[in-house]
C-alpha cells in the first residue's frame, strides 16, 4: 500500500496562552486521533522536530551552511507522520480530524513516490 | 523516540496537568524561593507545552508526571543560567538547591510525600494574612490549583485584567514582605490555617453557586476545594476544623447533581431523589466527620458539618430529625451568628414549632440591609404564609422574591410557587 507523509505546520503562538486544563484537553484530542491511526494499522512513524532554527545547506562545489529561517517564520514544520493509505483521498481523510487543524495548523499531505515501494 | 506507541490515553488521568502544574510550581518555589514564583510558573507552563507538542508524535511516556518534572527542572536550570549570565546575582544558589534536591530524592513514595508537603506550604503561603482575601483565593487557584487567569476570571464572573492585576499585586506583596515558604509555627500557623480554610470554603461556595449547564470551570472549583481541603486535613498540620470543613463540603458536593432535575428545574433538599446523591462523597463526608470530633474546639464548620450529616444520614426526607437540626442552628447562631444562618434557623423553627413561630423568628431579619437583595428571605416568608393559608400575603412575598437577583431555575421555581397562591 502507498505511504504518505503528513507534514504538520503550526504557529507556536497559538499554544502560548493555554491553561494546563486546556493543554490537557488538546493533548487528549491528539491522543485519541493517534490511537485511531494506530488501531487501524495506518501509522508507520511519527516524529516531532526540534524547535530550533535548523540548518540550511547549499552550494555547488563549496557547501555553505547557514542557520535556517525556520524559527522566525510564523508557521513552522512541527513534525510529521508517515502513514499508509490507499490513495490521496484516504490519506487526506485520515488527516481531516487531526486536532492540529482545529488549533489553527496546516497539514501538507505528500505521497511517498510509489517507485520507492517498487524498489523495496 | 520509537513508535511502538504507548498511546495509552488512560495515563492522562483527569486534571493531570492542572494538579501536577500546582505541585511543580510548589516544588520549584521551595527551591527557587517565593520571590521567583513567576519563574516557577513560567517553566512549568513551558513543560506542559512541551508535552503537548511532543506526546502526539512520541506517545505518552510511561511516567508522565516524571517527564513533566524533568522538563520543568531543566527549563528552570536553563533560565537560571541565562539570568546568571545576564548578571543577576543569587540565582545560581537556586540551581544548586535544585541539584541537591535531586541528589537527595528518595523513592517514589518519598517524592510524593515531599510534593504534598510542598503543596501544603504553598497553600499556606498563598493564604498569608498580609494578602487581601480575594487575592488569597486567586493566588491559591493559580499556583496550587493550576487554574489560568482566564479560568479564574470565568469562575468568579470577573474579567481577566482584574484577576491578572490582583495576582501581580499579590506576588509583589509576597516579595516585598518576604513571605517565607517554610511552614509557619505556633500562632502564625493557626492563623494561616484559619485563613486557608476560609479560602477553601469560599472557593467551594463559588463553585457550588454555579448552576448546571453553566461553565464547567465553576463546578471544577468544588473539586479543587475538596482536594485542597483533604490535603490540609490529612497533613501533619491537619486540624479537626479542617476535617469538619471537608465533611461539610463532601456532603454538599454529594447533592450537586440532585439539585436540578432533568428538566432543569430546581429541586428542594427535601424533594431530592436521594439515589442521585453521590454515595462516595457521602461516605467521604462521614469519614471526615468522625475525625472532626477529636479535639475540644467546636467551630462553625463542625456545626455546619453536623447539620449536613443529619440530612445525609437519613434515607428519606421525612426521616429528618428537625429538633436536632434546630438545636444545631441554635448552636451555630452562638458561634457564628449571621442573618443567613438566622434565616436557615427559621426554616428549622417552622418544622419544630410551626409557621407562626418561624415568621416571628424572621421578623427581625426583614429590616436587615444585608438581606435586602437575598431572594430566599421573601421566598421563605411566602412559603410560611402559604402554609398558614394567607395566599394573598404569600403571593406578595413571592413577587418580592422575584424582583431580587436569582438564577433562571430559581426564578421558575418562584413563579410556580406564585401561581400556586392564585
Amino acid at each position: 500500500m502507498p505511504s504518505f507523509m503528513l507534514l504538520l505546520y503550526n504557529d507556536p503562538a497559538n499554544w502560548q496562552n493555554m491553561s494546563p486544563e486546556d493543554a490537557q484537553k488538546a493533548l487528549q484530542k491528539f491522543m485519541d486521533w493517534g490511537s485511531k491511526l494506530h488501531s487501524s494499522g495506518a501509522h508507520l512513524a511519527s516524529h516531532k522536530l526540534a524547535d530550533d532554527a535548523g540548518k540550511v545547506m547549499r552550494g555547488h562545489g563549496k557547501v555553505r551552511v547557514t542557520d535556517g529561517p525556520y524559527s522566525e517564520t510564523k508557521e513552522v514544520l512541527g513534525g510529521y507522520y508517515l502513514i499508509k493509505a490507499a490513495n490521496y483521498n484516504e490519506a487526506a481523510e485520515r488527516a481531516r480530524d487531526c486536532p492540529a487543524l482545529e488549533y489553527g495548523g496546516t497539514i501538507e499531505v505528500r505521497q511517498v513516490d510509489p517507485m520507492m515501494d517498487d524498489a523495496a | 523516540m520509537n513508535n511502538e506507541v504507548i498511546v495509552a490515553p488512560d495515563l492522562l488521568i483527569d486534571h493531570l496537568f492542572r494538579n501536577r502544574a500546582g505541585q511543580m510550581v510548589a516544588y520549584l518555589t521551595r527551591l527557587l524561593g517565593p520571590e521567583h514564583l513567576d519563574l516557577a510558573e513560567e517553566v512549568v507552563q513551558e513543560a506542559l507545552l512541551k508535552a503537548l507538542q511532543n506526546w502526539p508524535y512520541s506517545g505518552i511516556p510511561q511516567n508522565p508526571a516524571g517527564w513533566l518534572f524533568r522538563v520543568a527542572r531543566n527549563a528552570a536550570l536553563d533560565a537560571i543560567r541565562h539570568r546568571t549570565l545576564a548578571g543577576e546575582k543569587n540565582v545560581q544558589f537556586a540551581a544548586e538547591r535544585i541539584r541537591d534536591a535531586e541528589a537527595a530524592a528518595g523513592d517514589d513514595r518519598e517524592i510524593e510525600d515531599r510534593l504534598r508537603d510542598d503543596e501544603l506550604s504553598m497553600v499556606l503561603m498563598c493564604c498569608h494574612p498580609a494578602l487581601p482575601r480575594d487575592a488569597r483565593v486567586a493566588l491559591s487557584l493559580k499556583t496550587v490549583g493550576g487554574f489560568s487567569t482566564r479560568e479564574i476570571a470565568r469562575a468568579f464572573l470577573s474579567d481577566e485584567p482584574t484577576i491578572a492585576q490582583r495576582l501581580v499585586r499579590a506576588k509583589r506583596q509576597i516579595r516585598e514582605s518576604q513571605v517565607s515558604f517554610e511552614l509557619p509555627t505556633g500562632d502564625d500557623l493557626a492563623l494561616r490555617l484559619e485563613s486557608a480554610l476560609e479560602v477553601i470554603y469560599l472557593m467551594f461556595n463559588e463553585g457550588y453557586a454555579a448552576q448546571s449547564g453553566q461553565d464547567l470551570v465553576r463546578q471544577d472549583l468544588c473539586g479543587e476545594a475538596l482536594r485542597l481541603g483533604r490535603l490540609l486535613a490529612t497533613s501533619s498540620v491537619g486540624t479537626p476544623q479542617a476535617h469538619a470543613l471537608v465533611a461539610l463540603m463532601a456532603f454538599q458536593a454529594a447533592r450537586l447533581s440532585a439539585r436540578i432535575d432533568s428538566g432543569g428545574e430546581l429541586v428542594l433538599l427535601e424533594d431530592q431523589d436521594r439515589s442521585l446523591w453521590d454515595q462516595k462523597l457521602v461516605g467521604l463526608g462521614f469519614r471526615h466527620f468522625s475525625e472532626c470530633a477529636e479535639g475540644t474546639q467546636m467551630s462553625a464548620y463542625h456545626v455546619q458539618a453536623a447539620i449536613a450529616a443529619t440530612y445525609a444520614g437519613v434515607q428519606q426526607a421525612n426521616g429528618i430529625d428537625w429538633p436536632v437540626i434546630l438545636s444545631l442552628y441554635n448552636e451555630l447562631m452562638e458561634i457564628s451568628p449571621s442573618p443567613v444562618v438566622a434565616l436557615n434557623r427559621a426554616v428549622a423553627v417552622s418544622r419544630v414549632q410551626g409557621a407562626e413561630a418561624a415568621l416571628a423568628a424572621l421578623r427581625p431579619l426583614i429590616e436587615d440591609r444585608s438581606l435586602r437583595n437575598y431572594y430566599l428571605l421573601p421566598a421563605v416568608q411566602g412559603r410560611l404564609l402559604r402554609d398558614l393559608g394567607d395566599r394573598e400575603a404569600a403571593a406578595d412575598c413571592f413577587r418580592q422574591a422575584l424582583e431580587r437577583p436569582c438564577s433562571e431555575p430559581e426564578k421558575r421555581f418562584l413563579q410556580r410557587k406564585l401561581r400556586d397562591c392564585m
